[in-house]
């Protein structure tokens, strides 16, 4: 082969070789273009979807709260059906007493808990019923003295936790002292003293139940008495 | 399918409180009042899971745990001790005793549903969903 044969051969193959390298790099600049357009598209979806996600997330933990919400409803409801059933579906005075015992200890928390009826004739609280206390010690209590008297004496509850201050008449560990009442006459008292080690403090459904036994204790322990003269009268 | 919940305590209230908590679920309720009848109902209704109470007459029901515990074909039931005795060495005697969780009165319907679900299982969770 001649030189300038050679030349022109070696000339035209480093041309079509750098032809061959600007298709090469226009191809892969058209490649890099898309792969960007495609990467952009995937960024806008991957924000799209944890946007989406987040707002699931969201939903989904007020879900869960609103769960957790109507579970205690359905607890607190439970509670006070719970305590009207078993106060008012006896006619035995021990088993209205055993009732309020039970809803004391199992459904508000208290282990140490009595009973009074007001004595008119002796102007005093008499106990018909406790669990967990000296019974000896308690077994009557004038109207008046103590916070359990006032109580009896006024009508109106005591609950430690409504307290701004801790009355100087304060039975000891006396947490909620409830009057039992008959319209807006008192007929008894309910005293709760220490609440059980594992309960931290008074919750709204316990105020419910006080509401609760202060006015269905009362009435059923009167109708206990209606049934029993009543029994009497028919014998 | 429903599961099988051995229900035993001698108070009347706790036990209608249980039964309106698990009312919703996919339970089957049988009662037992004391240990002694908890030990034969076990046997013979072979629950899913115990709720026992501690404090009962006749046989209490860290002795009713031990004794369905020790026989064959109970011992493998789960047991969760339903207690007003929240102190520690309360619950340790209960887990000695073969419990295998508890709940403190008053009972607090979300934990006792949560606790029911963990010792049935996933299969519970299934159930629920």
């Amino acid at each position: 082969m001649k030189r300038t044969e050679f030349l022109d051969k070696v000339a035209n193959d480093t041309r079509a070789y750098v032809q061959s390298l600007i298709d090469e790099t226009q191809r892969l600049g058209k490649m890099v273009a898309e792969l960007e357009i495609e990467r952009d598209h995937r960024v806008a979806r991957e924000a799209m979807l944890q946007e989406r996600l987040d707002a699931i997330e969201t939903e989904s933990r007020k879900y869960a709260e609103r769960y957790v919400e109507v579970e205690q409803q359905n607890t607190n409801l439970a509670n006070l059906y719970v305590a009207s059933y078993q106060l008012n579906g006896t006619l035995d005075r021990e088993r209205v007493i055993a009732a309020v015992q039970e809803i004391v200890i199992n459904l508000i928390g208290s282990e140490e808990l009595a009973i009074w009826e007001v004595e008119e004739e002796l102007n005093a609280l008499s106990l018909i019923g406790s669990f967990g206390i000296d019974a000896d010690q308690w077994s009557a209590i004038p109207i008046g003295s103590g916070m359990i008297g006032k109580v009896a004496e006024t009508g109106s509850r005591f609950v430690v936790d409504e307290a701004l201050f801790a009355p100087e008449d304060r039975e000891e560990s006396l947490t909620a002292c409830i009057p039992l009442k008959l319209d807006d006459k008192v007929v008894g008292v309910i005293g709760i003293f220490r609440l059980l080690q594992q309960k931290p403090g008074l919750e709204d459904v316990d105020y419910e139940l006080f509401d609760l036994l202060g006015s269905h204790a009362a009435s059923a322990l009167f109708c206990t008495s209606l049934h029993s003269r009543w029994a009497e009268q028919m014998q | 399918m429903k599961k099988k919940v051995l229900l035993v305590d001698d108070s009347n209230t706790v036990l209608l409180m249980e039964k309106m908590i698990l009312a919703k679920g996919p339970y089957e309720i049988v009662i037992a009042r004391d240990g002694a009848e908890a030990i034969v109902k076990a046997h013979s209704e072979q629950p899913d899971v115990i709720l026992l109470d501690v404090v009962m007459p006749k046989l209490d029901g860290l002795s009713a745990c031990a004794a369905i515990r020790q026989h064959e074909t109970t011992a493998h039931i789960p047991i969760i001790m339903v207690t007003t005795r929240g102190e520690e060495h309360n619950i340790e005697t209960a887990f000695r005793n073969g419990c295998t969780d508890y709940v403190t009165k008053p009972i607090n319907g979300l934990e006792l549903l949560a606790k029911l679900q963990n010792v049935l299982g996933a299969g519970m969770a299934k159930v629920s969903a």
